[in-house]
């Protein structure tokens, strides 16, 4: 059901767009996609480095936000609570994948000779492919790199912070953190970022 | 101050925090080069993270999303669009409609005002043309009655009435709903097979 044709949605507030998304305006939920898609997916992305899994996610975000639209309030931000939504399924999904890490020595369940080599990593050079060759050119830069390796925490509040311009209230709100605790994660990132890329200088 | 600024110093001030706590801190950031390079190696970071570039997913990213989420549009919605949509979109065309509509209620208002002033007669009339039309049912209903049931059953039929009447199309709903019933039983059979 199309909006009426007087509607303006790219200048609408997000409040308003989410209103006519609950009526039923189709346009009014494909704006709101085109409006965060670029920041949502760059979050998840930045935190899973890996572009494929991070389309998954961020489509997940969306598809969970956009069936529950009767669910938001209009007194919050609705892009702190996208930002949520993406900060949990991401953050979910990094603590599955730790509990998935293959030993590159072989199960420590293998009994035999056979299960050890059968359950052995192989770790040896390949070419990227066109993908990985992507990925490593979009986060290849030293501060790309050096944001990498910073505990998902401190990822998520610093990205938060100086890539979406949110306030320290707001990443609080939005990542369920007391406020102290956003500002100690962002300092403590900073403090690790400047080392990173002091040693990468020298 | 006589010690240089703490890394969190060095952090409010690149929050940008004002206030008597953060003067001495910039009068000491003022004197001391060592702090004032911490400060700027701490902006440095600060700049890069916020001219990260925001990255974009593929192309059918939203038509992806689109095809999984659910738009469901309330009644009412529906109701007004439905309205909405009767409305012509070229302009001549709605003073056109409007002209019409406007017609068409001034004359079911001058329509209603003469019958409210001529109430008894239309009354007599409408009650003339109700018995003609009862009578030609009647009739008609009799007649089917004879020549299915023969004409003892369509005298019997006048002399019932109204209840006969209604006896009949009861008798008449009960054999629709059974021959419904009977086909969609059928048909499920077939089905099933």
């Amino acid at each position: 059901m199309p909006a009426p044709p007087h509607l303006d949605l790219v200048n609408l507030p997000d409040a308003d767009l989410a209103a006519l998304a609950r009526a039923g305006r189709e346009s009014a939920f494909r704006e709101l996609v085109r409006r965060y898609e670029r920041p949502v997916f760059s979050l998840i992305f930045r935190m899973v480095r890996d572009r494929e899994t991070s389309e998954d996610l961020a489509q997940e975000t969306f598809i969970k936000v956009l069936n529950h639209i009767d669910r938001y309030r209009p007194e919050f931000k609705f892009s702190s609570w996208l930002f949520k939504i993406a900060n949990n399924l991401t953050i979910d999904h990094l603590r599955k994948r730790q509990l998935k890490t293959i030993s590159i020595d072989g199960s420590p369940h293998a009994a035999t000779a056979a299960e050890v080599e059968a359950s052995t990593f192989d770790v040896e050079a390949r070419g990227e492919s066109a993908l990985e060759e992507m990925q490593s050119r979009e986060l290849g830069s030293a501060i790309e790199k050096a944001i990498a390796k910073l505990r998902p925490e401190y990822r998520a509040c610093i990205l938060l912070r100086h890539v979406e311009d949110r306030s320290y209230e707001e990443i609080a709100a939005t990542l369920d953190l007391p406020l102290g605790t956003v500002k100690t994660y962002i300092h403590r990132a900073r403090h690790e970022l400047r080392d990173a890329l002091a040693s990468l200088r020298e | 101050m006589e010690r240089h600024l703490l890394p969190d110093e060095i952090d409010q001030l690149l929050d940008g925090e004002v206030g008597f706590e953060t003067a001495p801190l910039k009068a000491h950031v003022r004197g001391c080069a060592e702090c004032t390079q911490a400060l700027e190696r701490g902006r440095a970071v600060v700049q890069e993270l916020e001219h990260l570039p925001q990255l974009r997913p593929s192309l059918a990213f939203s038509d992806r999303v689109m095809s999984k989420v659910q738009v469901f549009v309330p009644w009412h919605v529906a109701l007004a669009d439905w309205a909405r949509g009767l409305v012509p979109r070229n302009r001549s065309w709605r003073i056109a409609a409007i002209t019409g509509l406007a017609t068409a209620g001034a004359l079911l208002t001058a329509v209603s005002v003469w019958a409210l002033m001529r109430l008894d007669a239309v009354l007599f009339v409408s009650e003339m043309l109700w018995d003609r039309l009862r009578a030609e049912a009647m009739s008609l209903l009799a007649s089917a009655v004879g020549s299915v049931l023969g004409d003892g059953a369509a005298v019997a039929f006048r002399a019932s009435g109204a209840m006969g009447v209604g006896l009949l199309v009861a008798a008449l709903a009960g054999c629709a709903l059974l021959a419904f019933g009977t086909v969609r039983a059928v048909a499920a059979r077939s089905r099933a097979r």
